[in-house]
């Protein structure tokens, strides 16, 4: 019991402790600020963003598709007779004589045409609305209908194309053929309504909406489209989304940073610290207010936006993350411009993380390596599992749990106020975790807890890579993904050498690289088992993660890997570690060569 | 106010800044979305606009045709981009589900005059990258025929747009306007929003690391004290920006005017960098000071996104060549505003100095 009543006393006085500072300077700013924020967003919604305006220079003659060009702010338009504009083709992007566009084919000049046919095509339809005879005008329908298939990495392994061209022969189903209904020739819907949701969908031209225009394609007519609104959806909506929920996060774990900073900045959390109080108690207590506030934004958004509040769940596992990384960059950073940087570092990474996989959101399994994916099919409606949770979000648990572990067992006096610099801090800090009776067994688990933030990095170098063409993509993977685990094996073996040089003997050495190989392999396979099966079962996963089959392959490569560094350490001191590095990383792309994809002999 | 004084103020920052090797952790930082934005832009090329990865060019698509014959058929038949196959519906659907197809077409039995609407049902994968291209791609058949079938019933219309003829498109430019209308302003206005907090952290260092009296019982007086971190700053922006145009032209983007780009950046952040200075001189104390100075920076980007010609839109114009001599009247503009706030800050940390002389 006294555990939480440490755990709720130290969070009232941060609280406490926070509004005081807020109410007095901050607050009557804040609401001045909040108030011209609410005054510009009106204005800028009124007026538009006019970040491209004048990107185009056109000329044209006939001054109503002047009058129709320039609506776009976009083009700088040019009236002049035909005999002036033909004289100066080439000083514009596009000239429009008679009716003809010409193209100057710079490429401004193809960007221009491509804007002017969305906008061209925007003004027919809107002529085309006010048809009376709406089927004269509209002749033709799309009814979408999406088949479901069995989407597995295999199929769509490159990110590119799967099929094989067959012959010249039509393809053959090898499976059971249902019975498809013939689809009925006409419309389910009335000309009125089909012609309400045509003007609904073309009637938003702001400059705004040219950016969120996907966000509300689905129009209430579902599946019936016009081929000109037949594209692939973009999925802005989940560009908007990150920054949406991921923004306010960003923010408020600033503020978690700063308390941690403030409290060692002059020392003064040496009261705290000099009280009776378990370091756990007063890291939990300070970052419960900054979790129930973050809990709290987030909901308000959610019931703002109008989305289900089961979306909250995939964010409370992205919550803790950045807190467990707010609470060590506040821990490690020395001063007030370092800490600036480390987190905008953090935070773009991270950002990077949830947001690159969920653009992929609609179109493959990869994107379920991100929490905010979940996300965007929970506002699609679009179902997701138990394991599909667990497969997105368990690093984010595991990374954030080993952090907090960490900060909690740094959160003393000779950590806090040291003023070293950043790297030999965090090796500090990792040693601090290093048990000295049990340098073996510390090892172990050093490299096992490595593993989520190998994954992480891995799985980011994935979704990064994933976007180049297939050969290219599988050789940087290859070489980077060996980069990662070697660098995550060469820590505790480091961090030992750091703490004492002479510990490495022969015996040790083979020892300690015994015991972070099965260590590593030991958590690599484990976490494998649990969550990522789907990915390992891939090309790219059997780079990423040594496949499930045989054991002691993979674990002869760590051990022969993790002991090319110790060895350099040893001989060359600390300037060997990047030599081993690199050498050990070869070996382990040779044998990932050799024997996964059987590219060599 | 001493020009050495500033300098020695500068060159004080500067050295913490390597020290601490944080310059470093900007240099990663740009490194990582440089290609960031270079992997996001091939990947989205190569999603959304096939073609212009060659190897796929030449890659036909299966496609299933079940129901009437049309003119939907042909096309479909005369175009590079597919291999056609009159199926049976059901038959065709369950190829299409073992991913034998990339769609099946159904076309019904009515009449290209008829009142009603032609209504082709067309069957895709669900989450699928390929359907999303063949999408694209059928769009091109779709409108074709949908303009066949307009011309069939042009009688029937009461009002004809405008005509106008455009060039078939030879591909490309899809990512123009994100690079240049979207990336680049936003890349290369950043280092003025790094350097603005930067300066909030400088100056709130001093008062909350309480090494204030000893800078200000040097002969350096506390405005110059200031002045030099504004400078520190503001020296960081041209170095940074001008590493962003490098890392993009890299990058095979070419950019007009790299030159008077990084003149207005540097002109423009300066207003930042001393709204910074101001809310780290008012607040002195950082948590407070980034908060308000961060809520401060919306609200001036959204007011300044809605004016129009803007300084960021300039750097668009200026990116593409099309910025005129207007550019100079957004300058002067920008100038004054800097005046005033540079007045602002001198006044503010003339009085900053005396009350802490006297406290």
């Amino acid at each position: 019991m006294g555990w939480l009543t440490d755990i709720s006393t130290i969070a009232r006085w941060e609280v406490k402790k926070s509004l005081t500072m807020m109410s007095r300077e901050v607050l009557p700013f804040a609401i001045v600020l909040f108030i011209l924020l609410v005054a510009v967003t009106g204005f800028a919604a009124q007026s538009g963003m006019h970040l491209q305006d004048g990107m185009y220079e056109v000329g044209v003659d006939d001054p109503r598709v002047a009058e129709l060009i320039a609506s776009d702010a976009r083009f700088s338009v040019y009236r002049a007779d035909p005999a002036i504009l033909e004289k100066n083709r080439n000083a514009f992007d596009l000239v429009i004589m008679n009716g003809q566009v010409y193209s100057s084919g710079t490429d401004r000049a193809k960007a221009a045409q491509k804007t002017l046919e969305r906008d061209y095509a925007k003004y027919v339809n809107s002529v085309y609305n006010r048809e009376s005879d709406l089927f004269a005008a509209y002749p033709l329908w799309i009814d979408v209908q999406t088949v479901k298939s069995e989407l597995t990495f295999l199929s769509t392994q490159s990110g590119q194309y799967v099929q094989a061209a067959p012959g010249r022969k039509a393809p053959v189903p090898e499976g059971e053929i249902s019975a498809i209904p013939t689809p009925s020739a006409s419309l389910d819907f009335t000309k009125e309504e089909l012609r309400q949701e045509l003007v609904k969908t073309s009637s938003k031209n702001t400059q705004i909406s040219r950016y969120t225009e996907v966000l509300s394609a689905e129009s209430t007519m579902g599946r019936f489209k016009t081929p000109s609104q037949l594209s692939p959806p973009l999925p802005f909506d989940s560009i908007i989304l990150i920054f949406v929920f991921i923004f306010p996060l960003y923010f408020t774990s600033q503020f978690f940073m700063m308390s941690i900073m403030n409290e060692r900045i002059e020392r003064k959390g040496e009261v705290l610290l000099s009280t009776p109080v378990a370091s756990s108690s007063i890291i939990l207590g300070k970052m419960i207010p900054y979790f129930i506030g973050m809990l709290a934004i987030c909901t308000a958004l959610t019931l703002y936006v109008r989305a289900p509040l089961i979306i909250l769940l995939p964010l409370i596992p992205v919550i803790v993350f950045f807190l467990a990384n707010a609470l060590l960059i506040g821990m490690l950073s020395r001063s007030f411009k370092e800490l600036s940087f480390i987190s905008i570092f953090f935070s773009t990474v991270a950002t990077s993380y949830l947001f690159f996989p969920s653009i992929f959101a609609n179109v493959h399994v990869i994107s379920l390596i991100s929490p905010l994916t979940l996300i965007v099919l929970s506002i699609q409606a679009s179902p997701w599992t138990v394991t599909d949770y667990l497969y997105s979000t368990s690093l984010f648990w595991l990374t954030g749990a080993v952090l907090f572990y960490i900060g909690i067992r740094n959160f003393k006096e000779e950590r806090l106020f040291s003023e070293k610099p950043l790297l030999p801090r965090i090796r500090e800090f990792l040693s601090e975790i290093m048990s000295r009776k049990h340098p073996f067994l510390s090892v172990f688990l050093l490299a096992g807890f490595s593993i989520p933030f190998v994954f992480m990095v891995q799985l980011m170098s994935l979704t990064l890579f994933f976007n180049l063409p297939m050969p290219y993509s599988l050789v940087l993977l290859l070489i980077f993904a060996a980069l990662v685990e070697e660098c995550a094996k060469a820590v505790g073996i480091y961090t030992l050498f750091a703490q004492d040089p002479a510990f490495l003997t022969g015996k040790n050495l083979l020892a300690a690289c015994a015991a972070t190989a099965i260590g590593f392999l030991v958590a690599e396979k484990l976490l494998l088992f649990i969550t990522l099966a789907q990915i390992s079962e891939s090309v790219f996963g059997s780079i990423l993660f040594l496949s499930l089959g045989v054991l002691w392959m993979p674990l002869l490569l760590h051990f022969a890997g993790v002991l090319i560094v110790a060895c350099s350490l040893k001989f060359w001191g600390r300037k060997g570690l990047v030599i081993g590095l690199v050498t050990a990383t070869a070996v382990h792309c040779l044998y990932n060569l050799y024997f996964i994809l059987g590219w060599i002999g | 106010m001493k020009a050495r004084h500033l300098s020695i103020i500068a060159k004080k920052e500067f050295r913490g800044l390597f020290n601490e090797r944080t310059i470093l952790l900007a240099v990663l930082l740009q490194l990582f979305i440089a290609m960031f934005s270079s992997f996001l832009m091939v990947g989205l090329t190569s999603m959304y606009d096939p073609s212009s990865l060659s190897k796929y060019s030449r890659y036909k698509y299966n496609i299933a045709y079940a129901g009437n014959d049309s003119a939907v058929l042909e096309y479909l038949q005369t175009s590079p981009d597919f291999r056609v196959y009159p199926m049976d519906l059901s038959t065709g659907v369950a190829a299409l589900k073992e991913r034998k197809l990339s769609a099946v077409i159904y076309v019904p039995d009515t009449s290209p005059s008829a009142d009603e609407p032609v209504k082709i049902t067309l069957y895709t994968l669900t989450n699928d990258l390929q359907s999303a291209i063949v999408d694209v791609k059928l769009k091109d058949v779709f409108l074709k025929y949908e303009k066949d079938l307009r011309q069939i019933r042009i009688d029937r219309l009461g009002e004809l747009p405008i005509p106008l003829q455009v060039p078939k498109s030879s591909g490309g430019g899809d990512f123009y306007e994100f690079v240049y209308g979207l990336l680049i302003p936003l890349l290369v206005f950043m280092p003025a929003i790094i350097a603005s907090a930067l300066v909030i952290d400088l100056i709130t260092e001093e008062y909350q690391h309480e090494t204030l009296e000893t800078l200000i019982s040097t002969p350096i007086t506390f405005s110059e004290m200031v002045w030099g971190k504004v400078l520190a700053c503001e020296l960081l922006v041209p170095i940074q920006a001008g590493a962003w145009l490098l890392l993009l032209m890299v990058n095979g983007i070419a950019i007009q005017n790299a030159g008077l780009i990084l003149l207005q950046v540097v002109v423009t952040s300066l207003i930042l960098i001393l709204l910074g200075a101001l809310t780290a001189l008012h607040y002195r104390e950082r948590t407070a000071a980034q908060f308000i100075f961060s809520t401060a920076l919306v609200v001036v980007i959204l007011f300044v996104l809605a004016l129009p010609s803007n300084p960021l839109n300039l750097l668009t114009r200026l990116a593409v060549g099309t910025a005129g001599p207007e550019q100079w009247l957004v300058l002067a503009a920008t100038g004054s505003v800097i005046i005033i706030l540079g007045y602002l800050t001198q006044k503010y940390a003339e009085r900053g100095g005396k009350s802490h002389h006297a406290g």
